[in-house]
C-alpha cells in the first residue's frame, strides 16, 4: 500500500527533476519518494507552484492541506483516477430512497458503534470498570435497531459515543481531561488530541473514496453538503475507534506525549509541531499495521481496510449486495 | 438456459438481435457483442456483469498492464488490425488467417471463444469464411482454431448467455476461482 507523507515545517514544497522535494526556511532539504506516495499532507505554511501540482498529478498523488489551528482545509485531488457516470447515479439513487438510505446510515452507526465498544472492552480487560458505559453503548445499539429516520440514528450514535468519550479520563493519566467533546477551537489537550486524530482519519477516507468512483459528497448518515466531503465522514466514523483513538491512548499512556506539547492561546489548545510530528509518526505506523483478512484470505494494512470499506460500500451501490460495516475482528 | 427471450412483448432470440444490430437492421433493442465479453462470459459472467455497466477497479492492476504489453508488441510486423461494425476488433496476420493473442495460455478455452466468436462473426455478418490462429508469443505456442458446427453451437448459446447476464438487474454471485486472486476485482468481490 502506498504511504502518506506529513510535512510539518514551513518552507517550500516543489518538483526536482523527478522527484519531490521540500525546501525547509532554514534551507534544508529533504526528498520525498513521489512513487510511492499516496498523498502528502501539509501541516505547516507552504508554498508551492503549478509545476509541482501537475507532477503530482502525473503521479496520482493527493495533498491534503490543513490550515489555520490544524483544521482540515481540503485537498488537491489528482485528475487521473476513478470516474463512472454510473456510480454516481447509483449513489444518488441509494440516498434518495428513503429506506436504503436508512439501511446504509444505520450500519454506519452499527459499525461504529462496535468499534467503540471494542476500545471499551479492551480497556475493561486492563483494570477499568466499564460495566455501566457497556450497558449504555449496548442500549445504543439496541435502540438504534428500531430507528426509523437517519436523524435518529444519528442520535444512537451520538449517546453511544457520548458515553464511550466518558472512559476517556479513566483511561488517560491525570491532566488529560475531556470535559466535554469540543471543537473549533478545541478548549483543551484531550479535545486537541482527538480532533487532530480524527482529522487524519478522515483524510485518509478522502484518499480511499477517491480510489473509487464515488462521489465524496454524496453521504448517507452525514447530510451531503454538511461539510465538504460529507461521504469522508460517514466512513470515517468507523475507523476513528481503530486509528486516531488508539494512537491517542497509547501515545499518552507511554508518555510520548504530555502537556508540553500543547499550546494554549485565546481559549483554545492546540498541539505543537513536535506533538503533531509524534502523532503522526505514530499514526502512520498504525495504518501500515496489518491484520488477516478473514474473506481476502491475504493481510491487509489499516489504511487499506479504508480502501475496502470504500469498495463495498461501492458494490452495495451497483450490486444491490448488501453492505456489511467494518467491525474490527482481532 | 432459454433459446429466446422476451423484448418488448415479443420473442425474438438473441442470435437473431445481435446479428440484425449488427446489421444495423432496425432492432427492438440493440445489442452488442464484443470479443472481450465472449472471452468474460467463460472467466467470470460477474466480470461480464461489471463490464457492462462500467464498474470500473484499478486499472493499474500489474496483470492489465502486462496483457495490454503483449497485446501492443506481438507480432507488430505482420499483422494488422481491423475494427469491424465498432463491435469486433480482430488482428490478421499476412496470411489471412484472424489471430488472438494471448500473454499466457492459462485461460485457453476462453480465448479460443473469443476467436471462434470474430470467426463466427466475420462468417454470418460479413459473408467471410476465416481460419484463425490462436497465439501465445510468450510460450512460443500457436494453435489452429477452426470454426465447426459444434463450435458455431457453443458461439450461439454463448450469445444467448451472455444476453442474460448484460440484461440482468444484478450481477452475478461472486463465485470462488482459481483465478481469482490474480483478478482486477478481486478485492471488490471478496472485500464482504
Amino acid at each position: 500500500m502506498d504511504r502518506n507523507y506529513h510535512v510539518f515545517s514551513a518552507g517550500r514544497l516543489e518538483r526536482q527533476d523527478d522527484t519531490l522535494r521540500l525546501v525547509t526556511e532554514d534551507g534544508e532539504k529533504k526528498y520525498i519518494p513521489v512513487e510511492n506516495a499516496e498523498a502528502v499532507f501539509l501541516h505547516g505554511q507552504i508554498d508551492y507552484n503549478t509545476r509541482l501540482l501537475s507532477f503530482l498529478n502525473k503521479h496520482g498523488v493527493a495533498v491534503h492541506v490543513f490550515g489555520w489551528k490544524d483544521y482540515y482545509a481540503g485537498s488537491l485531488m489528482p485528475k487521473r483516477g476513478q470516474t463512472s457516470g454510473q456510480t454516481v447515479v447509483e449513489q444518488v439513487r441509494a440516498y434518495d430512497h428513503p429506506d436504503r438510505r436508512l439501511k446504509l446510515a444505520k450500519a454506519i452507526v452499527e459499525g461504529s458503534i462496535h468499534n467503540m465498544r471494542t476500545n471499551v472492552t479492551y480497556y475493561a480487560g486492563r483494570g477499568h470498570d466499564f460495566d455501566e458505559v457497556i450497558e449504555d453503548i449496548d442500549a445504543a445499539g439496541e435502540r438504534l435497531e428500531s430507528v426509523t429516520d437517519v436523524n435518529e440514528a444519528m442520535g444512537t450514535e451520538a449517546t453511544a459515543r457520548k458515553a464511550y468519550y466518558s472512559t476517556f479520563d479513566a483511561i488517560l493519566p491525570e491532566g488529560f481531561r475531556l470535559d466535554r467533546r469540543e471543537y473549533n477551537p478545541p478548549p483543551n489537550e484531550l479535545n486537541s488530541l482527538i480532533s487532530f486524530g480524527n482529522s487524519l482519519v478522515y483524510a485518509n477516507c478522502v484518499s480511499a473514496i477517491r480510489a473509487t468512483a464515488l462521489d465524496p459528497t454524496i453521504s448517507y448518515l452525514h447530510e451531503p453538503g454538511e461539510r465538504r466531503y460529507s461521504l469522508s465522514l460517514d466512513l470515517a466514523d468507523l475507523f476513528k475507534p481503530v486509528l486516531a483513538d488508539r494512537v491517542l491512548f497509547r501515545l499518552v499512556n507511554r508518555n510520548q506525549i504530555g502537556l508540553e506539547d500543547f499550546e494554549t492561546e485565546l481559549g483554545s489548545c492546540l498541539l505543537t509541531e513536535r506533538g503533531r510530528k509524534t502523532y503522526g509518526k505514530a499514526f502512520e505506523e498504525t495504518l501500515e499495521r496489518t491484520v488477516e483478512h478473514p474473506r481476502l484470505n491475504r493481510k491487509v494494512s489499516y489504511q487499506y481496510l479504508m480502501r475496502i470499506e470504500a469498495y463495498k460500500l461501492k458494490k452495495h451501490l451497483l450490486t444491490g449486495e448488501p453492505y456489511e460495516p467494518f467491525k474490527r475482528w482481532w | 438456459m432459454t433459446s429466446s427471450t422476451t423484448v418488448g412483448g415479443s420473442d425474438v432470440d438473441p442470435v437473431s438481435l445481435l446479428l440484425a444490430s449488427a446489421r444495423e437492421e432496425s432492432v427492438p433493442e440493440e445489442f452488442r457483442v464484443t470479443g472481450v465479453m465472449m472471452q468474460y462470459y467463460f472467466v467470470c459472467e460477474r466480470e461480464l456483469w461489471f463490464l457492462s455497466r462500467d464498474v470500473e477497479i484499478d486499472r493499474d492492476t500489474v496483470s492489465v498492464v502486462r496483457g495490454t504489453n503483449v497485446d501492443d508488441t506481438a507480432y507488430s510486423e505482420k499483422r494488422r488490425s481491423m475494427s469491424i461494425d465498432g463491435m469486433i476488433a480482430l488482428d490478421l496476420l499476412d496470411d489471412g488467417r484472424v489471430v488472438e493473442v494471448k500473454p499466457s495460455s492459462k485461460l485457453t478455452e476462453p480465448a479460443r471463444m473469443q476467436l471462434s466468436y470474430y470467426l463466427w462473426y466475420l462468417k454470418h455478418v460479413a459473408g467471410v469464411e476465416k481460419e484463425g490462429v490462436l497465439a501465445h508469443p510468450r510460450e512460443r505456442k500457436r494453435e489452429p482454431v477452426e470454426l465447426t458446427e459444434e463450435r458455431e453451437k457453443k458461439v450461439e448459446e454463448a450469445i444467448r448467455g451472455i444476453y442474460e447476464v448484460v440484461t440482468s438487474e444484478t450481477p452475478p454471485p461472486a463465485e470462488e476461482k482459481p483465478y481469482c486472486s490474480s483478478c482486477a476485482y478481486h478485492d471488490f468481490c471478496w472485500s464482504c
